[in-house]
């Protein structure tokens, strides 16, 4: 293993950071949500896709397909059931984000109890692999930055271009006058947890199929695309998702790799100092 | 009888714990989400000057007090320029930090993933002795505790919490009053660490995660912030309730799961309906 392989393996990381990376961005920049149980919509899409593909013998697409869209209503649902109604009734971002963590222990303990812990993994046979000089890549890395840079690419037609995605960035800059000047908060708000966690769920089908879950993959996940988020800064959701994804890919890559033992050390040691320093994110 | 007896050493160290972590978010208004790390400071420091350098056990929680008052200081300072969100956000941070700091630093006995054989002094060795003790410690905890929130310090405190600007301009320094809560806290959580150490006899890294400091969270939040009864009620309904299930004949392999699913309806419904939790006299702001 040289560097540049190393280099190659955080890149493929990053892909899948980035898929769950941006949805937590979008909803975080716009209602002021810290979405944790983004990694239970994340991870009960892997669950989903599992069951289908795995336990059931139905195809990969639909498999696919089925689960992402499960994951889109998890989300939807999750605003409406949990957080609405806490903030409607006064509550504020501290209360939503220890709701938010309520739900991903109760999924937490719903998988555990399901699979006795036991890590699942949908992949059967080998993947292609491509060698160019010393470094060899998988062709499912290539076809997730492929996933990746498709969906960067829809996502800013759809911020740019279309009207909710106006609304959007509205909210982004400044919530309350948004409101003012007739942005449909109910109706751009339902897009936005629709969008990010049909994006999660994309994230966790691929997280399945080719790395395997268990029930603890999605709050860990999940906190590495945070760390992602607050180093890339939410001034340009698209742009600093993808440099903090890409960054804690190649860092956990590393990390991986040297001192396995300090990884977990470094993802937080970094998010602290970067909290300490620059709290806007290092593009902020 | 044995087995109650160990509850009921387990409810009085969560009971320390809880009043410790409600001093800080419920009167501080500091939220906290990584005090898991001191009491696993307390736990290894009581643990390891027992096991290897022979220290009796009292003299070992007396240092795991201190150890958690300091170690809770010097990760405080450089937080304090943060506050709110980003604050509970770097004290999340400090459990994973000392999750490896702890699995790969702390001691470890021979051929396993943590530390046991303490060596504990007769009122600690026997199930009965033990739970007694415990108990007149954490009575002790609970006085002090009541007597702080009680004096000007305590007023004080809470003044900070609502208006730190007002006790600033009266020529008060709301941040060393935050230091002191903070380093408080610490040294009765480490206190309660070395507790934690001598009820179960076993100690590893796992007990000190995120989980944990999420565990803590539950107990205060459903007593109640800002009331040292709350901080009794929740630990005392929590785990008498989640142990019963034992008693129902709930299947062990089920018994983690259940507790945990309980706690995060909790969460929620905390936070949805009552956000001051049972009996406490503030809640969850922002």
């Amino acid at each position: 293993m040289n560097n540049l392989q190393v280099l190659a393996i955080g890149l493929g990381l990053a892909g899948h950071y980035a898929l769950v990376a941006v949805g937590f961005a979008l909803i975080f920049a716009t209602l002021r949500i810290f979405h944790i149980a983004h990694g239970t919509v994340f991870i009960t899409a892997g669950y989903v896709f599992f069951l289908l593909h795995r336990a059931q013998g139905i195809g990969l697409l639909p498999s696919g397909v089925f689960a992402v869209a499960v994951a889109a209503l998890l989300g939807l649902a999750i605003d409406k059931a949990v957080y609405l109604p806490i903030l409607r009734r006064g509550g504020g971002m501290f209360s939503v984000f220890i709701a938010s963590l309520g739900v991903s222990l109760i999924f937490e303990a719903g998988f555990l109890a399901y699979t006795k812990g036991v890590v699942s993994v949908a992949r059967t046979g080998m993947l292609d692999i491509l060698t160019a000089g010393s470094v060899t890549v998988r062709s499912l890395d290539l076809a997730v930055l492929a996933i990746v840079a498709m969906v960067y690419g829809l996502l800013y037609l759809w911020l740019h271009r279309t009207k909710v995605g106006l609304e959007v960035r509205g909210l982004t800059d400044n919530g309350p006058l948004a409101a003012v000047v007739g942005v449909n908060v109910d109706r751009t708000r339902t897009h936005i947890f629709l969008l990010a966690s049909a994006l999660a769920g994309v994230a966790g089908v691929l997280t399945a199929y080719d790395m395997g879950i268990g029930p603890d993959t999605g709050t860990r996940t999940l906190f590495v695309a945070v760390v992602a988020v607050i180093l890339g800064g939410m001034r340009n959701l698209l742009l600093g998702a993808i440099i903090g994804s890409v960054a804690l890919g190649i860092l956990t890559a590393y990390a991986g790799f040297y001192f396995p033992e300090w990884l977990t050390f470094s993802v937080f040691i970094t998010m602290i100092l970067l909290i300490l320093v620059r709290p806007q994110g290092l593009f902020g | 009888m044995e087995h109650l007896l160990y509850i009921g050493s387990l409810m009085c160290v969560w009971i320390i714990v809880s009043v410790a972590v409600n001093l800080v978010i419920g009167y501080g208004g500091m939220m906290t989400m990584g005090h898991a790390a001191y009491l696993g400071i307390g736990a290894y420091t009581a643990a390891s000057l027992n096991i290897f350098l022979g220290l009796d056990f009292f003299s070992a929680m007396a240092a795991a007090a201190v150890a958690g008052a300091a170690v809770a200081a010097l990760t405080l300072l450089p937080l304090l320029r943060l506050s709110g969100f980003y604050f509970a956000l770097a004290t999340l941070g400090l459990n994973f930090v000392f999750f490896d700091l702890f699995h790969n630093l702390a001691p470890r006995v021979e051929g396993s993933e943590g530390l046991h054989g303490l060596k504990l002094p007769a009122a600690l060795a026997s199930a009965d002795t033990r739970f007694v003790t415990t108990l007149l410690i954490t009575v002790a905890c609970i006085l002090a505790a009541r007597h702080l929130v009680g004096s000007p310090f305590g007023r004080l405190l809470r003044a900070t919490r609502d208006r730190p600007e007002a006790v600033a301009s009266v020529g008060k320094n709301p941040t060393a009053c935050q230091i002191t809560i903070w380093t408080v806290s610490g040294a009765l959580t480490g206190l309660a660490g070395a507790l934690y150490a001598a009820t179960l006899f076993y100690i590893d890294p796992t007990l000190f995660t995120l989980n944990a400091s999420i565990l803590m969270m539950v107990y205060v939040g459903v007593g109640g912030l800002a009331s040292i009864a709350g901080s009794i009620l929740g630990p005392v309904l929590l785990i008498g309730f989640t142990e019963s299930l034992r008693f129902v004949g709930l299947p062990s392999q089920f018994l983690g799961p259940a507790q945990q699913g309980l706690y995060g309806a909790l969460l929620i419904g905390l936070m949805i309906f009552r956000r001051q939790g049972l009996v406490g006299k503030h809640d969850f702001r922002e």
